[in-house]
């Protein structure tokens, strides 16, 4: 197994221009830019520990930087965010080159992954996935009745602190619709259900990759994660995708499609 | 459309229905040109087609306190710019299952194709959507009623 220095080094000789991986800040990990290959920065960098939406922050370095070449550190869930975001055009993947993180066998357990390794490991050993459904199988035992209080009571905890928007990896429109005034009210905390929560896990369908910051990083606990994941299994079971998986098949609620795809669906509905 | 307002109580349900331009806010107006009979507890919604509906509106309808929504458009292979009811189609399988996950009724939202021609299928469908909505209640979700006026 190489080391990740090592492999800085390497890609960096290979002509990319940098590489973005973790590195160690006086004990807390931080994500930084390494561009020299001789830099005495390499002696820092750290391959686990901690993870950041890589994926978003590679959307603004490649569009600070045309021309420039990156590679990347990722995570399954980083190479997800990557593949769906370069459908939806907010990253150009021939100018990235992606180095494979397995995650532990820990940490795959910790985060409830489904898939805790990208499509090509430089680093690491492949964990088992270990996919957390406990929260979903419980709402789903709930009444109707007893499953919109469940919801409400874990959304009134909302501090509208926008954590989850901020550190998400698929959130990158400039208008976002949590700060539009007719859809979620300014100055009302917790944000009034299902206006807020609710437009976010609708536009997480069919482009959440499953990586689980949002949940990491709310300080109220809402299990926003169990949302979301719900929302990508009806997007699976009805309009058969999955985000961040194949890199040549797009979102179907981004794309018209054609009329069998539509008198199937409406069969089997 | 209807005879109503001065005899409206709290306890009414309400929907909104939005209704395409095209086909089916031809076929509620063929509704009422032809004097079919249809219960007036709804509140349209003229759009140019229903692919331009986002599902934010129909959870801010929900949220603003209709018991239910109703999408209706064109027949798939009918719409007026080819494809925009597919896009319709595929939004409320999502929509529909994920307001079942959050607790809200799946019946409460409901998408039916209607023709320019479907005047006698436009009154059912208000027929029987009603009657569905009346037999769930007021939505869980209305509190802000006295708000939204009209």
């Amino acid at each position: 197994m190489s080391d990740l220095k090592d492999l800085v080094r390497e890609k960096l000789k290979d002509g990319v221009d940098a590489f973005l991986c973790l590195k160690d800040e006086e004990g807390t990990l931080l994500p930084a830019l390494i561009t020299d290959a001789d830099s005495p920065e390499l002696e820092l960098v750290e391959a686990g520990g901690a993870r950041y939406p890589m994926g978003k922050i590679l959307i603004d370095l490649l569009r600070e930087y045309p021309g420039k070449r990156f590679a990347v550190l990722v995570r399954g869930c980083d190479e997800r965010a990557l593949v769906e975001l370069s459908k939806l055009e907010q990253v150009d993947l021939d100018r990235l080159v992606m180095v494979g993180l397995a995650c532990t066998a820990e940490e795959a357990r910790a985060c409830g992954c489904t898939r805790p390794y990208p499509s090509e490991i430089a680093l690491g050993e492949k964990a088992e996935a270990a996919p957390g459904r406990e929260t979903i199988e419980e709402v789903e035992a709930l009444s109707e009745a007893e499953r919109l209080r469940w919801w409400k009571e874990q959304f009134s905890r909302c501090i509208k602190c926008y954590g989850c928007r901020n550190v998400c990896p698929m959130c990158f429109c400039k208008d976002c619709a949590l700060e539009n005034p007719h859809l979620v009210e300014p100055g009302v905390i917790p944000p009034e259900f299902p206006s807020f929560h609710v437009i976010r896990a609708l536009d997480m369908t069919g482009r959440c990759v499953d990586c689980g910051l949002c949940e990491e990083a709310c300080p109220a606990d809402i299990p926003l994660r169990s949302l979301y994941r719900k929302m990508q299994e009806i997007m699976e079971e009805k309009l058969g995708y999955r985000a961040g998986e194949s890199p040549d098949e797009k979102s179907p609620l981004s794309f018209l499609g054609s009329e069998q795809d539509i008198e199937k669906l409406e069969r089997e509905q | 459309m209807a005879e109503e307002s001065a005899t409206r109580n709290e306890d009414d349900i309400r929907i909104l229905a939005f209704l395409c331009n095209w086909c089916s806010y031809a076929g509620a107006d063929l509704a009422g040109v032809s004097r079919l009979q249809y219960p007036a507890k709804v509140l349209d919604v003229r759009v140019m087609c229903t692919g331009t509906i986002s599902p934010y509106f129909v959870i801010k309808a929900f949220q603003e306190g209709m018991d239910g929504v109703l999408i209706a458009g064109c027949h798939i292979g009918d719409c007026h710019y080819l494809k925009g009811n597919y896009m319709t189609a595929k939004r409320f399988q999502v929509l529909r299952e994920a307001l079942k996950f959050l607790g809200i009724e799946e019946g409460r939202l409901r998408l039916e194709w209607v023709s320019a021609a479907e005047g006698e299928k436009y009154a059912e469908v208000i027929r029987s959507f009603t009657e569905e909505i009346e037999k769930l209640g007021p939505s869980p979700l209305r509190r802000k009623r006295a708000e939204v006026g009209a």
